[in-house]
């Protein structure tokens, strides 16, 4: 077995492989697949402070290598996530980072000092990027100055480390990625999904019932190890990186080119055992080099 | 698994079997997510398919619609699968005194063909009511005709009755009214269909149960992508608290997706 522990601020990861938001539950529902808290951790779906139904359908369409998505962050609210989900996930020791969407800075704040109380929470991921809602998303995520204010007031209002999702969409990604880190930022996780739109030619109507949905699958991954390169080279905080990666292969990809840690999405759609298979490659290609986790990390000659 | 046969049943319907390693234990009603492993990165997402069998040999029924079916129906003896099932909510059996009327459409007709088989060993009385646009669209046709009675209906006329599923069920729903027969309808076919199915149960005061279709990624609860509106507000996830479901709690104004 050989050493993937991983450093993300003053957070250690036992290994460098999570799961994202939006594509793992609450954890809870691979119970009958794998021991979760084998993980580096996982990334819940995005928490709201009050329940939310998401949007109407049809809110997924397959693409070449990738499928669009508007599901509009449905999810159990921060009190139903603190009552049940949380407990079981802690008892079972797994690595619980809780991904956190709002539509005012106020909201923001009133969630992460909600989940700061809690025990068995590992870090905060600030969903700054959901291309899927009306507010709250992109006008957040692709201003620098609008995501720093936010970076800053979760981080006043939390001591828990505070990674932000950054948005594909942004005109300077890397401008985004210093006022984060300026606004005392932990990491950040890069990329979300890049909005897309597929045409039905019978009805004429948009695949997706919002028009556009956000794309995600192995058609975003050069793309995004491109901006995972370039955060990494910009800035001086982890970057966790996220974006078609379904195997340990491209994981390795991911860390040589900057990243800290990566996280597995819509894989676990296709297979529900896929972090689990990309954990143990890894450990296997590090065994095999004679190199641990951390030594990958950005370790691309040019 | 491989892909142990198919069979062409003409008109883009085929069915798939397949030899699993263990005997897959499944209760009809129950669905697979199903992918070839030679499918690489496109298409992507594995497809939701109603199981037609479970145990030694499972299968389904396909119907080509897309990329993902076009590829099935091509699909050859020994090709490596993926098979995630069993997933979703079964069935709900007949309550003890209940008759079964199953009204099926087209492709649909495939987790009927498990429950009539599971229902027959079990004593209770089958009756089955089949619609398709010509003789063309009724696959396994004959599978149901082994299990208790069986009217079948074309809007084309070219196989039984001329016309609509719905204008038998409503006939037979009134003739078990009149005699106090006991029963519930398990449906499964297109939306417009268990949308006229599930009103003429109410109008007639039987309980029903239908089989959802819904577009899905992963079958099994987190992707959130396959909601079917519920008539209390929010919705049903397809996947998990379905595929089968009380027809009463679908509002089935909101059309198809």
């Amino acid at each position: 077995m050989a050493d993937l522990s991983v450093q993300i601020g003053a957070l250690e990861l036992r290994n460098p492989v999570l799961t994202a938001s939006g594509t793992f539950g609450y954890g809870l529902e691979y119970e009958p697949y794998f021991d979760v808290a084998e993980l580096g951790g996982i990334c819940t779906k995005g928490l709201s402070l009050s329940p939310r139904h998401g949007n109407p359908p049809a809110r997924i369409w397959e693409t070449s290598a990738g499928m669009l998505n508007a599901i509009g962050l449905a999810n159990v609210g921060v009190e139903a996530f603190c009552n049940d989900k949380l407990p079981p996930l802690r008892e079972r020791g797994v690595t619980v980072v809780p991904n956190i969407f709002a539509t005012s800075i106020d909201d923001f704040v009133a969630l992460a000092a909600r989940l700061d109380g809690e025990a068995g929470i590992a870090a905060l991921e600030l969903n700054v990027s959901c291309p899927n809602v009306d507010h709250g998303g992109l006008e957040f995520g692709c201003d620098p100055d609008a995501c720093a204010r936010v970076t800053k007031a979760v981080r006043e209002a939390t001591s828990l480390p505070v990674w932000v999702k950054m948005s594909p969409e942004a005109s300077d990604l890397v401008a985004v990625g210093r006022a984060c880190q300026q606004a005392g930022a932990d990491a950040l996780t890069a990329i979300n999904t890049i909005r897309g739109m597929a045409v039905d030619i019978d009805s004429w109507r948009p695949k997706i019932g919002r028009g556009a949905g956000g794309l995600s699958g192995p058609a975003l991954k050069p793309i995004a190890i491109r901006m995972v390169w370039e955060l990494s080279r910009g800035v001086d905080i982890p970057i966790i990186g996220i974006g078609g990666i379904s195997s340990w292969q491209d994981a390795v990809e991911y860390l040589l080119a900057g990243a800290s840690a990566i996280q597995v999405g819509t894989a676990s759609f296709v297979d529900p055992l896929a972090s689990k298979r990309v954990l143990d490659g890894l450990d296997r290609y590090c065994d095999q080099r004679g190199v641990s986790a951390r030594e990958l990390i950005g370790g691309l000659k040019l | 698994m491989p892909l142990s046969r198919r069979d062409d049943l003409g008109n883009g319907y085929h069915v798939l079997r397949f030899a699993p390693d263990e005997p897959l234990d499944a209760e009809a009603g129950q669905f697979a997510m199903v992918r070839s492993l030679a499918w690489g990165t496109t298409p992507l997402l594995p497809r939701p398919m109603s199981l037609l069998t479970a145990g030694a040999e499972p299968s389904m029924l396909i119907k080509v619609v897309g990329e993902g079916t076009r590829r099935m129906a091509l699909a050859v003896e020994g090709e490596s699968y993926q098979l995630h099932a069993p997933l979703g909510k079964p069935w709900p059996l007949p309550a003890p005194g209940e008759t079964a009327l199953l009204v099926a459409g087209g492709v649909g007709v495939a987790p009927l063909v498990y429950l009539a088989d599971r229902l027959d060993a079990g004593g209770v009385s089958v009756h089955s009511l089949y619609g398709g646009r010509s003789d063309r669209d009724l696959p396994l046709a004959d599978e149901l005709d082994g299990h208790g009675a069986l009217d079948v209906t074309t809007e084309d006329g070219s196989r039984g009755t001329e016309g609509r599923v719905t204008v038998v069920l409503e006939r037979e729903l009134s003739r078990r009214q009149r005699d106090a027969i006991a029963t519930r309808v398990y449906c499964c076919g297109p939306h417009p269909m268990m949308a006229a199915v599930a009103a003429l149960a109410v109008e007639y005061d039987v309980p029903c149960i239908a089989s959802l279709e819904a577009p899905m990624g992963c079958g099994y609860g987190v992707c959130l992508g396959c909601p079917t509106p519920r008539i209390e507000g929010g919705y049903i996830y397809t996947c998990v608290e379905g595929p089968c479901v009380n027809a009463r709690d679908v509002d089935w104004s909101q059309g198809v997706f």
